[in-house]
């Protein structure tokens, strides 16, 4: 039987993320191969165990979360190439916006493929400039009266999106709204420790009160 | 010889594994555009979505991945530039590699960083981030044909398309909630050479540090959207809106700048 094209999608990502784990391994077993010196194995692995424990559930949480709206290559590519929360998915969220494409659809799968990979092409090619011109950008970059503006490149990034997702929906955002205000206020070291489970436990409270607006016919 | 850490951390061989990296990211990047190209042309989209697309993606990526690279320069004073290079390149963060790397080697500095604390760090920061590309590889696809498949065909009455833009809004609000939550309390640890400062008792020193800045930085980006909204649709802009967000993002970017400038931070 031939393979569907969600299957070929999930065949091509699976390959990019074996080879994109083997390079990631790869470059730690050369540095130790080329330098003739091991890791200091016992503060290795009590390492890797405290930051998995952190980092282990994040991965879930990321994996069911951010799918969805991701797509099938887009997912195994952002992944790889990380900065989810703060590029990927706001990217993919902006590109869906302007190409009016559904979640679901074949349409919005290449969407959200196209602004994955041109967003991680840009960031590689940021980053090698910015190590080829390193001495040149380092005193502009780390300059005091700039530094605030890269210090707050989230907030700006998610307060441009807002804006396109609430004006359409002003109705779903008042009960999480209400919902995010208060755990903030009440819990401020708890929601910037757990920006991951924040997201899901927003994502959830919105999609209820929505669910709720949907039944009584009120959107 | 064994090669000691100054040498190691500026050798030129490590230049030539980021470069190998970033090559990697890029071929993949394009053949999964290729993909999606040949893909468009089969399901009749018109060039304009592609195009649109791919100018909006990468206008909006510039801004955030040079405040990516600024994690580089705080990183390269402890490990050099090569590995932070590498590190943020492929998946990880900046706060996570720093402490990644305080934790694989407990109170080190530039001084007494040694070759096998260099090692060491490159495996803890590597392995302990995989495991978000590892789900994925064992159980993306069955996630998504028994849940996401579903949630998006499945949903009665046109629940699905609400379904998805109110997950958005609470992923959206979830950070406003970062940025509103800094106004009672934001925990700063110090920075010095890359590295964790430590207090007497080997804990990071931390300050405490609450701003409005996030906030209204979050607000001025929304205000500056809606104005370029509103610029697009009386003076029927049509190119202004793969450049909105990226604008929007420079002003509310601007006004933390300005607000710099006045002592506010």
């Amino acid at each position: 039987m031939k393979p569907s094209y969600q299957d070929l999608l999930h065949r091509n990502g699976r390959i990019f993320t074996i080879i994109g784990l083997v390079i990631l391994l790869g470059i730690p077993i050369m540095i130790s191969i080329i330098s003739g010196v091991p890791p200091q194995y016992s503060a290795m692995f009590g390492a890797i165990i405290t930051l998995s424990i952190l980092y282990l559930p994040g991965g879930i949480v990321e994996l069911t979360t951010y799918s969805p709206v991701l797509g099938t290559s887009a997912t195994y590519l952002a992944f790889i190439t990380g900065n989810l929360a703060n590029l990927k998915i706001p990217c993919v969220l902006n590109a869906r916006q302007l190409a009016k494409t559904e979640i679901g659809t074949e349409e919005n799968e290449v969407v959200s493929t196209l602004a994955v990979a041109f967003s991680s092409i840009t960031t590689i090619v940021i980053m090698a400039l910015g190590v080829l011109l390193l001495a040149q950008l380092q005193p502009v970059l780390t300059n005091p009266v700039l530094r605030p503006a890269f210090d707050w490149v989230v907030p700006a990034l998610f307060g441009a999106l807002g804006y396109q997702y609430f004006i359409k929906n002003p109705k779903i955002i008042i009960v999480p709204l209400v919902f995010i205000l208060l755990i903030s206020a009440l819990m401020p070291s708890f929601v910037q420790g757990n920006l991951s489970i924040l997201i899901i436990v927003s994502a959830v409270v919105s999609v209820a009160w929505a669910k709720l607006l949907h039944t009584k016919k009120m959107i | 010889m064994l090669l000691n850490v100054s040498e190691i951390k500026e050798s030129w061989w490590l230049y030539v594994m980021g470069l190998g990296v970033a090559l990697f990211i890029i071929s993949g990047s394009l053949y999964f555009v290729i993909s999606a190209v040949k893909k468009s042309k089969e399901l009749h989209m018109p060039k304009e979505v592609i195009k649109r697309t791919i100018i909006s993606s990468i206008s909006f990526s510039i801004l955030p991945s040079i405040g990516i690279f600024i994690g580089v320069i705080t990183m390269a004073g402890l490990l050099g530039i090569p590995l932070p290079w590498i590190r943020l390149s492929v998946i990880g963060a900046l706060h996570y590699e720093l402490m990644a790397a305080s934790i694989a080697a407990e109170g080190i500095t530039l001084m007494t960083l040694t070759t096998q604390n260099f090692v060491t760090i490159a495996f803890v920061m590597t392995i302990s981030i995989l495991w978000g590309p590892i789900f994925t590889l064992l159980f993306f696809k069955k996630y998504q044909q028994k849940v996401i498949n579903k949630a998006a065909t499945g949903t009665s009455g046109g629940f699905g398309k609400i379904l998805f833009d109110a997950f958005f809004i609470g992923l959206i609000l979830a950070f406003f909630g970062d940025a509103f939550s800094k106004i009672f309390q934001f925990n700063i640890r110090l920075v010095v050479d890359g590295a964790y400062v430590l207090d007497e008792l080997g804990k990071p020193i931390v300050d405490n540090i609450p701003t409005f800045v996030p906030v209204i930085v979050f607000f001025s980006a929304l205000f500056a959207s809606l104005v370029f909204d509103l610029l697009i649709k009386k003076f029927q802009l049509k190119w202004l809106e793969n450049f909105q967000l990226a604008f929007s993002m420079i002003i509310g970017m601007a006004v933390a700048v300005f607000l710099g400038m006045g002592g506010i931070v």
